[in-house]
């Protein structure tokens, strides 16, 4: 028995590991593009009539040379460093808001029957379809003008929060209609409020999805980059993604400093998410359903 | 409290509620329509003594025009001050301590820009052969001063701009017609009395009292719109005999100085009353004369935006009367204070969404009913409405494709077949999303397995990574001759395919880059929703012989649903709204025919400057996804748990 | 637009103003630069306070391409934004049509302004015969060849299929020429060679005419007959074939030269004489950068006064030297250091036939039309001539539905 399980590891193992690195092949492209010191692509180079192995060597993404130079270039040459703290603390400040909206918000949905409560939740989904290409003047209308929250993070934590939440609803509501209500029940007769049951019981049993929450609201902030660029009036205040574009778009493009700087802009995402892993394999147990 | 019998009948504040707000607000509309009836009234004469001016200091000489400046101002006083700008000279002024003629200075360089404007307003009007720029500039700072600003020639041709400064508020002008507010509250009071004594039940069912009500309501609140129409029409007409009165006398001065010879046939058009684009408006002849049943006819014409409105109000009006006549109203207040709690819970959130989306919403879907592109944009909001036409224009084009000798060619410009792409792009990449990233998230669950936290972190890079550029490698991976791809097919002697120059494999292409970056989240949100699954349901299951099939069939897949639908409605939403994937990747190649409808109307906005053409489309787009949305909610509300 | 009275009461309160406060009068310049012409043009806001001697204080904000005409045309209009913006010609007639984005500037200019510029530079800044912009630099693409290859650039095109068939060897990637040819912006040097021309005098489309379709062809001569360029071009594969020395030629811009991998010595030349258009040379579009004041700027005339000393000799220099740009002020290339820098004066040979882009707001619509037209024709899916008159119909119905009348 015990082999057998092993074996059908190893099986899965082989399956997963072929398809990680299928997935990753662009990735290693990016990677290969940052550190080869370069600015395009290295090309694929094949002599006449090339074997299997030629062409095989040849979609190998390994750079023709190995330089760091990409990767401190992008750091100092602007204060990207700055930029990249700008971008946690707006990115952080939108997860909190928009979790913190959304649980409530979710819970009532999931808990509460009450008039309107379809036509709310629809009202959320409502808001991700209009196509957002349209939407940059009216909120600059709101946030810059009427606001008066340009330059300011708080300005872009609103609109990414707002934009983040819809996302962050559905899916809490829909991990919460998971929860037993038999829980919150017996809490009920023992005594317990409204405010200590959502505290105490469901948001602890809802973790997992708080996670996914989190770890997509930090996503919503953490990539944009029109708004920002457009909202900030001062070079101090703008996030990494905007200081990422200054390497490309217009005449020349500078796609190796790019690379290195989404590779420097993925690892925090590789870190929160690390940091979030542990919730997603906890959540209910046996236990609590009691 | 003890209140008499009829104030608790629902017809009597149904009616009162319902008709206080249609009548307050229609009161208000025309109201509106007068005062800007006025404005235009008040325009129109300004502007027919500018355009007098220019015709008649055209084609003289500075000695000549400063003269005749000086006359006009004399046996015109509603001239306040008036001055004449042609290049960088400021050749005449009324006032003398402008000591006319000489250069204008350097804070007088809006004279030179306004000149420079209407010059080539004119020019462009011209070379286009359609009338679009405004070649008169009217201002009103404060009320009854109006600025107006208009080219005048010389031998033909542009030669600067007249300034005037024109005085209306003489008593002559006024066009207001005496009006007591006794009508409103007559028939207001009048159909509060009939709904004392309606007696309709609360029940949710059609009754004889229920109808009586509505009936009263209409009665009352046409019978009031309709006089308000007379009326607004009336104004129109009484200001035209104003105008025409003010043309006649102003027109005989300007014949008995000799600068402009009375033209007195009522045949020919009157070249003083125009619009802004300097085309007779034809409402008086160059005689003087006008007909009132004619300009009536007329006026009904130019009163008509109002009637719109009007139906809206009427439609929200009994709307209120029903809500409270059937007991709607009474039932949602008591369900509003017996669920306070739960809105409280959800205001936040609600707020954040109405200011922060809603706004921006009623802002595309306005501009939607516009034609506004980039060269009207500055013109008012009610100038640019043209109602319709652009979701006419949109969903009535079904020229789908041609046939020819050569079989048939799809027209990839077409609206069909681009909702027909977008809905195959939304249903392949959810698809293979939701199917990736739910066998992923089932082999990551697996009890026992190592590494897991390895795998999941290095399966969300594509995901972590900023596609722009995974998008560009992508892009490159399918370069024809140089793409990694193609390399592969080779590797395996298989031809290697030009991906971008056919439809399919055009969509594949993006297909595969937008399933690449997309599965990593559903996997995370799938895994996310596994950990709601209490382990002791499989234990139980597995106890009493489910085979793994049964267990994934009837436990794992059922309890994933409510989690799961949300990331699928949702995705799907996100999908079709895809941008940077089509842009970036395949950019729609070939031709335009894997362009998806957000990538089409970006197009419109930003490349053709068609910006309602653009609005529109998005309020297409936002209602099939509404539709959507609708069906899916309706669908999936079977689902909920409880 | 007030009138005189008005005009003198604020100009004396605004006196008043001033004298009471006795400020530095605070300017906002936005561009889009990064790296040396980031540094340079921030120098160049330095040495123009130092001038001022403390009246004038400029603060510089560089924003990305890809937002910055977003960024420009939600600002300015609802009165926000900077004092002094630069751009490209490209978008200059739309701004000025939509309205309330640029200011005309042809008021401040004296004659010395007037005359101080490369010739047709002020033409990119002028739209419907009214200036709205200083120009300040410009660029064209020219002939960047690989010396290693490539021994004497080609003067002419027969000369040029000569050296690069020598060049060619398809089955290993290797070709003579490469540059990105289904792109409109590079395919125009060709187009007005044969006299081929997007707009006439009075802005009526000609797109469809012989000459394009001509040009057209013999863009098809050099990929299909001749078989000297690599098969779906971009800006990537360009850069990476010529770095990695599989290329003999290209056709790039002073951009382009930053990113030559340094293993490469290279040479620059003019654009070679086209024999089948009658001996005519290649001439490149010019993309002309201008400084602009913003029409919501609360000090138009500080603004004009920092616009023209970004137009002057002294920042031109600044400009040329460290920052790389080819500056517009005709005196800088006589400068010795100017003239004795090859890539300068490379691009400023390239000058003599080269033409400015056309800044009309229309020309947006023709890019992606006409991009699908010889997209099409390069896949062989249609002749030069169809797909061009369905290009020119597509556009002209664009255009068509801006100009409405009302």
């Amino acid at each position: 028995m015990a082999d057998m399980k092993t074996n059908r590891h190893i099986l899965l193992h082989a399956v997963l590991v072929c398809f990680t690195v299928l997935a990753l092949y662009p990735v290693f492209w990016v990677l290969a593009l940052s550190f080869s010191g370069q600015q395009s692509v290295g090309l694929i180079d094949l002599p006449n009539d090339p074997s299997f192995f030629e062409r095989f060597r040849a979609i190998l993404p390994v750079p023709a040379h190995w330089s760091v130079s990409n990767f401190t270039e992008v750091w100092t040459e602007q204060s990207f460093g700055r930029w990249l703290w700008n971008s946690v603390i707006i990115s952080l400040m939108t997860t909190v808001l928009g979790v913190f909206l959304a649980c409530t918000a979710a819970y009532a949905f999931s808990r509460f029957r009450f008039p309107g409560r379809d036509t709310g939740m629809l009202m959320f989904l409502v808001s991700q379809m209009f196509p957002g290409t349209l939407m940059l003047i009216p909120l600059f209308i709101i946030i810059v003008k009427q606001l008066e929250l340009g330059n300011t993070y708080i300005g872009l934590v609103i609109v990414y929060a707002t934009t983040a939440i819809p996302f962050c609803v559905w899916m809490l509501k829909g991990y919460f209609d998971t929860i037993p209500y038999d829980i919150e029940e017996s809490a009920i007769i023992d005594g317990a409020s409204r405010l200590t049951i959502f505290w105490r019981i469901i948001l602890p049993l809802a973790k997992p999805a708080i996670a996914i929450t989190a770890l997509f609201s930090f996503m919503t902030a953490w990539n944009e980059f029109i708004l920002a660029s457009v909202f900030m009036e001062s070079e101090a205040n703008y996030t990494a993604p905007v200081g990422l574009r200054f390497f490309v778009g217009g005449f020349s493009s500078q796609w190796g400093y790019f690379a290195a700087g989404s590779v420097i802009v993925s690892l925090p995402v590789v870190v929160l998410f690390l940091q979030l892993q542990k919730y997603l394999i906890s959540g209910l147990t046996a236990g609590s359903v009691k | 409290m003890k209140l008499p019998a009829y104030l608790k009948r629902t017809a009597f504040w149904g009616l009162g509620i319902s008709l206080l707000i249609t009548l307050a607000l229609s009161a208000w509309l025309f109201r509106a329509g007068v005062n800007e009836l006025q404005l235009q009234q008040r325009h129109r004469i300004a502007v027919m003594h500018a355009n007098a001016l220019s015709l008649a200091i055209s084609s003289t000489d500075v000695e000549e025009t400063a003269k005749r400046v000086r006359e006009i101002q004399k046996f015109d006083p509603g001239i306040e001050s008036l001055i004449v700008v042609k290049g960088t000279q400021l050749v005449a002024s009324t006032n003398a301590a402008d000591s006319a003629p000489r250069q204008l200075k350097r804070d007088e360089k809006p004279l030179y820009d306004l000149s420079n404007l209407l010059r080539t307003a004119r020019e462009t009007n011209r070379g286009e052969g359609v009338v679009r720029n405004k070649t008169i500039w009217v201002e009103e700072n404060k009320p009854g001063h109006i600025q107006v600003s208009l080219p005048y020639l010389l031998n033909g041709e542009f030669a600067g701009i007249v300034q005037m400064r024109f005085n209306l508020l003489q008593p002559a002008m006024n066009i207001r017609l005496e009006d007591s507010g006794a009508l409103p509250i007559l028939i207001f009071f009048g159909a509060l009395l009939v709904g004392g004594f309606l007696k309709p039940t609360s029940e949710r069912r059609m009754d004889p009292a229920k109808l009586m009500a509505i009936a009263a309501f209409l009665l009352s609140a046409l019978f009031y719109q309709q006089q308000r129409l007379d009326r607004l029409e009336q104004v129109w007409v009484n200001g035209n005999r104003v105008v025409a009165a003010n043309y006649l006398e102003t027109a005989e001065q300007y014949d008995r100085a000799g600068y402009l010879p009375l033209v007195r046939d009522p045949a020919s058009a009157n070249l003083w009353d125009t619009d802004h684009y300097q085309r007779p408006l034809e409402l008086i002849a160059a005689d003087g004369s006008s007909t009132d049943t004619e300009y009536g006819a007329k006026a009904a014409d130019r009163t008509s935006f109002i009637k719109p409105i009007l139906w809206a109000i009427d439609i929200l009006g009994i709307g209120i009367l029903l809500l409270i006549i059937f007991g709607y109203a009474e039932r949602m207040y008591a369900a509003f204070k017996q669920h306070i709690y739960a809105y409280v819970y959800i205001a936040p959130a609600m707020i954040g969404m109405f200011v922060l989306v809603f706004f921006p919403f009623a802002y595309g879907i306005a501009l939607a009913f516009t034609d506004t592109t980039l060269f009207n944009e500055s013109l008012p909001f009610q100038e640019r409405l043209i109602g319709l036409a652009n979701f006419k224009a949109i969903l009535g084009d079904f020229n789908l494709y041609e046939r020819t000798a050569d079989g048939i060619i799809w027209n990839y410009a077409n609206f069909y077949w681009t909702l027909f792409i977008t809905v195959l792009w939304t249903v392949s990449n959810v698809f293979i999303g939701v199917t990736v990233g739910f066998l992923l998230a089932m082999a990551l669950n697996t009890e026992g397995l190592r590494g897991k936290a390895i795998y999941r972190v290095l399966l969300i890079l594509p995901w972590a990574i900023p596609n722009y550029i995974t998008a560009l490698v992508w892009r490159g991976m399918f370069h024809p001759q140089f793409g990694v791809i193609n390399q592969v097919l080779q590797m395996f002697g298989l031809e290697p395919v030009k991906w971008f120059d056919g439809v399919v494999s055009s969509f594949i292409t993006g297909v595969a880059t937008n399933g690449w970056l997309s599965f990593p989240f559903m996997m995370v949100v799938i895994l996310g929703a596994l950990q709601s699954i209490p382990r002791d349901m499989y234990e139980a299951a597995e106890v009493e012989g489910a085979n793994r099939w049964q267990r994934l069939r009837f436990i794992t897949l059922p309890l994933l649903k409510p989690t799961l639908i949300p990331a699928i409605v949702l995705s799907v939403v996100w999908t079709f709204n895809m941008f940077n994937i089509i842009f970036l990747v395949s950019g729609g190649e070939p031709a335009g025919a894997n362009e998806i409808l957000v990538t089409k109307a970006y197009k419109l906005a930003f490349e053709n400057y068609q910006y309602a053409y653009a609005a529109a489309y998005s309020t297409v787009i936002f209602i099939i996804l509404l539709a959507y949305g609708v069906f899916q909610t309706r669908v999936s509300k079977a689902t909920e748990s409880f | 637009m007030g009138t005189i009275q008005r005009i003198l009461v604020a100009a004396v309160l605004f006196a008043g103003m001033t004298i009471g406060k006795a400020q530095a009068t605070e300017l906002v310049l936005w561009h889009a630069y990064r790296g040396a012409e980031k540094a340079t043009i921030e120098k160049v806001a330095k040495l123009y306070e130092s001038k001022m001697a403390g009246k004038a204080k400029v603060t510089t904000l560089a924003i990305p391409y890809d937002a910055y005409a977003d960024k420009i045309s939600a600002s300015i209009p609802r009165g926000k934004g900077p004092d002094v913006f630069i751009y490209a010609q490209d978008r200059l007639g739309g701004w000025v049509e939509s309205g309330k984005t640029v200011e005309p500037i042809g008021f401040y200019m004296d004659d010395a302004t007037h005359k101080q510029f490369l010739p047709g530079m002020l033409d990119a800044m002028t739209y419907k015969g009214t200036i709205y912009g200083l120009p300040l630099n410009y660029k064209s693409i020219t002939l960047i060849y690989n010396k290693a290859l490539v021994k004497t650039p080609p003067k002419n095109t027969t000369e040029l299929v000569k050296i690069a068939k020598a060049l060619t060897d398809a089955n290993s990637g290797r070709y003579g020429l490469a540059y990105w040819y289904t792109n409109f912006y590079f395919h125009a040097a060709l187009m007005n060679a044969f006299g081929g021309r997007v707009f006439d005098q009075d802005g009526k489309l000609v797109l469809n005419s012989p000459e394009t379709v001509a040009s057209i062809k013999q863009m098809m001569k050099w990929y299909k007959q001749d078989g000297i360029m690599p098969t779906e071009p971009s800006e990537t594969l360009v850069s990476s074939m010529f770095n990695e020395g599989k290329v003999g030629m290209v056709f790039n811009g002073p951009w382009y030269i930053g990113e030559i991998s340094p293993n490469i010595d290279y040479g620059l030349a003019v654009l070679p004489v086209v024999d089948e258009a009658g001996k005519k040379p290649m001439r490149p579009w010019l993309t002309i950068e201008g400084a602009y004041v913003s029409a919501s700027s609360k000090q138009k005339e500080a603004a004009y006064d920092f616009v023209a000393f970004l137009a002057s000799e002294e920042a031109g220099l600044l400009l040329s030297l460290e920052g790389r740009q080819l500056h517009t002020n005709a005196a800088i290339y006589n400068d010795k250091r100017v003239a004795s820098d090859r890539i300068l004066k490379a691009f400023h040979d390239q000058l003599s036939s080269a033409e400015p882009m056309p800044n009309r707001a229309e020309m947006t619509m023709v890019w992606s039309p006409v991009t699908t037209a010889m997209n099409k024709v390069v896949k062989g899916n249609s002749t030069p001539e169809a797909a061009l008159r369905e290009a020119a119909a597509a556009v002209q119905e664009s255009i068509t539905a801006l100009h409405k009348g009302r």
